[in-house]
């Protein structure tokens, strides 16, 4: 099996315009499959519908926490509320100053190993899978993988 | 108090290499001012090509202390740095910066006042960029905590981490510099800039008090943030703690009494940050010793071989005639001359490369006034030792002008703008450009006062 195999197609996706509270409302209701599940990832697309970042909860969290935070130990100087007060100061912030820019992909011909490969190489939660024109065809998850690994077993004991 | 001054001019000899070597400081500094290319990267290609060039031999950059590069300040700021970077990880600068706050109860006014004497007291003992870097993350939290605008707050505390630094041979680069070129100890930067800069830093929080002390209020509930803070939580690691403090006191003991063991500082810095490296029991030294600001140390280094060229082939000889030309040889008009000038251009450069040019500009200059003088009773010439502390004085208070004129600042502006507040270059200036005046102008009384009226 290939990576495309595996892959589930590219559904929904963000500009870089959009803000993060834009994000957060479409990673919310996001489909996984064919029911609204919401994700954890989401990529972002130019006009032209070239990968050009990802945004993953990981990312959002890392734009609430202030900039002086992560460069000293201040977090048990916090207080309750902090959290939210902080996200609706950050609401407005564009994905593009959010988002992680230097995405990781794999061609969808990509053998299953590489992408396993990838995934703990460089400890990924989803690879983007592209396609001959190099844009963005759908997303690996690492439970998709993990799917194919436990296909291989049970198959091979039945 | 005028001196006549003997035409020597002409023993500057101006041949190829007099113009080879002023073309590369020239080029070096105004490079520098574009910003176009690292500083540290210009300086060393500069230096470089003084000794490619012949215009100062390896030996001379590397041993002469007249014309290469100043040891004693490059393995002081390191050992000093060395020593702050293993006591960062303890907590002790959050310790104090919540300790602050709570002892300010929450009040916007209060806060702002204790951190401006808390920074100018640190930045007095360690250097500015630390003391404005381990601070100005605490007042960002704080200025949360209490929902007010973190800027006043951040721009008082570089103005004050400048102000504070001037206080002390160790609190800024120009002191460093000028306390290793002129030969004066700790104690003697004590006697004659500390009182100075006390009485500054009074008027100064009196005008923070005629700016701010009403302009700032919070809701009651808030203060509770503050004051619900633990500080003793920021104290990591107790145990390193404790030796840390105690190679500080070391340290800074050793500062108070090197003129009298015939010490020089770096001996005593090197020694701390030897001591509490085997003390700190640390496997790992690279990560330590990786943490020191080595482009700014490459800097001094290049920037101090440089220098050297000039001095050698009679450039700094040449201004210096010019500096006593338009001061008539009148020494009390040359100190205010260098006062004024050093704080505008400090202001706008960086004061490093312009100490390190002034430093043997005054000596020339004290050379053509006393010839038959030499060494200390050159250097310390009663008449000369208004100029060391107007050029101190002028470079580092100068700094507070603009928002480049020291590095305490471009910290500042950086971390409001992570936190999405921009301080423009202009408004750092309508805070920084009246203090700079305001406390040059101190300065200058204090120097005719002290000086030229009372002489002690």
């Amino acid at each position: 099996m290939r990576a495309r195999d595996i892959m589930e197609p590219l559904q929904d996706s963000l500009r870089p315009g959009d803000t993060l509270k834009d994000a957060v409302n479409r990673m919310r209701v996001a489909k996984r499959g064919e029911s609204r599940f919401g994700v954890k990832g989401i990529l972002v697309l130019d006009e032209k519908g070239d990968l050009v970042g990802m945004v993953s909860i990981k990312d959002i969290l890392k734009a609430i926490i202030p900039h002086y935070m992560t460069m000293t130990n201040l977090g048990e100087f916090t207080w309750d509320g902090m959290l939210e007060e902080m996200s609706r100061k950050v609401e407005g912030r564009k994905v593009s100053e959010i988002m992680t820019a230097d995405v990781i992909t794999v061609d969808e011909d990509a053998p299953l190993m590489e992408v396993a490969d990838l995934i703990v190489k460089h400890n990924l939660q989803r690879v983007p899978v592209t396609g001959k024109d190099g844009k963005p065809v759908g997303i690996i998850y690492v439970r998709d993988l993990y799917y194919a690994i436990v296909k291989a077993l049970l198959e091979k004991e039945d | 108090m005028a001196h006549e001054v003997a035409e020597t001019t002409q023993q500057v000899v101006m041949n190829s290499t007099f113009w080879t070597a002023t073309a590369i400081f020239l080029l070096a500094y105004a490079i520098i001012v574009s910003e176009k290319i690292h500083k540290t990267i210009v300086a060393l290609v500069g230096a470089s090509l003084m000794l490619v060039l012949k215009i100062l031999e390896q030996h001379e950059a590397f041993h002469v202390e007249e014309l290469g590069v100043d040891w004693n300040v490059i393995f002081l700021l390191i050992s000093m740095m060395t020593i702050i970077n293993l006591m960062r990880p303890t907590g002790f600068f959050e310790y104090i910066a919540i300790k602050s706050a709570k002892l300010g109860r929450g009040e916007p006014f209060r806060i702002m006042v204790i951190f401006s004497i808390v920074t100018a007291v640190l930045s007095a003992l360690l250097d500015n960029v630390t003391t404005v870097l381990l601070l100005a993350p605490v007042t960002l939290l704080i200025a949360d905590a209490l929902e007010v605008d973190p800027i006043p707050f951040l721009i008082t505390e570089a103005l004050a981490s400048n102000i504070g630094g001037t206080a002390t041979l160790i609190g800024d680069p120009p002191n460093i510099m000028i306390a290793s070129k002129a030969k004066l100890d700790f104690m003697a930067f004590i006697y004659h800039l500390t009182p100075a800069i006390i009485v500054i830093m009074a008027i100064f929080l009196l005008v923070l008090k005629v700016v701010f002390g009403k302009r700032l209020h919070v809701k009651p509930e808030l203060k509770k943030r503050v004051l619900e803070m633990n500080e003793r939580e920021a104290i990591k690691d107790p145990l390193m703690l404790k030796k840390s403090l105690f190679v500080l006191g070391i340290v800074i003991l050793g500062f108070v009494f090197h003129g009298m063991l015939n010490y020089e500082p770096a001996t005593v810095a090197l020694f701390g940050a030897g001591l509490l490296l085997l003390l700190s029991r640390t496997h790992d030294p690279h990560h330590y010793l990786a943490e020191v600001e080595w482009p700014t140390i490459f800097f001094f280094m290049g920037l101090f071989i440089i220098i050297g060229g000039v001095v050698k082939v009679g450039l700094i000889k040449w201004m210096s005639v010019k500096v006593l030309a338009i001061t008539h040889g009148n020494m009390f008009a040359t100190s205010m001359l260098v006062m004024w000038f050093s704080a505008f251009a400090s202001a706008f450069v960086d004061n490093i490369p312009y100490v390190a040019t002034m430093n043997p500009l005054i000596i020339d200059m004290a050379k053509q006034i006393w010839p038959n003088l030499q060494g200390i009773q050159l250097l310390h010439n009663p008449e000369l030792m208004p100029l060391w502390w107007s050029l101190a004085l002028g470079a580092c208070l100068g700094g507070n002008g603009t928002a480049i004129g020291a590095s305490a600042n471009v910290i500042v502006v950086g971390l409001a703008e992570r936190a999405g507040k921009k301080i423009s270059f202009v408004k750092f200036m309508l805070y920084g450009m009246p203090v700079m005046i305001l406390t040059v102008a101190l300065s200058m009384v204090y120097v005719w006062l002290r000086y030229y009226v009372l002489k002690f």
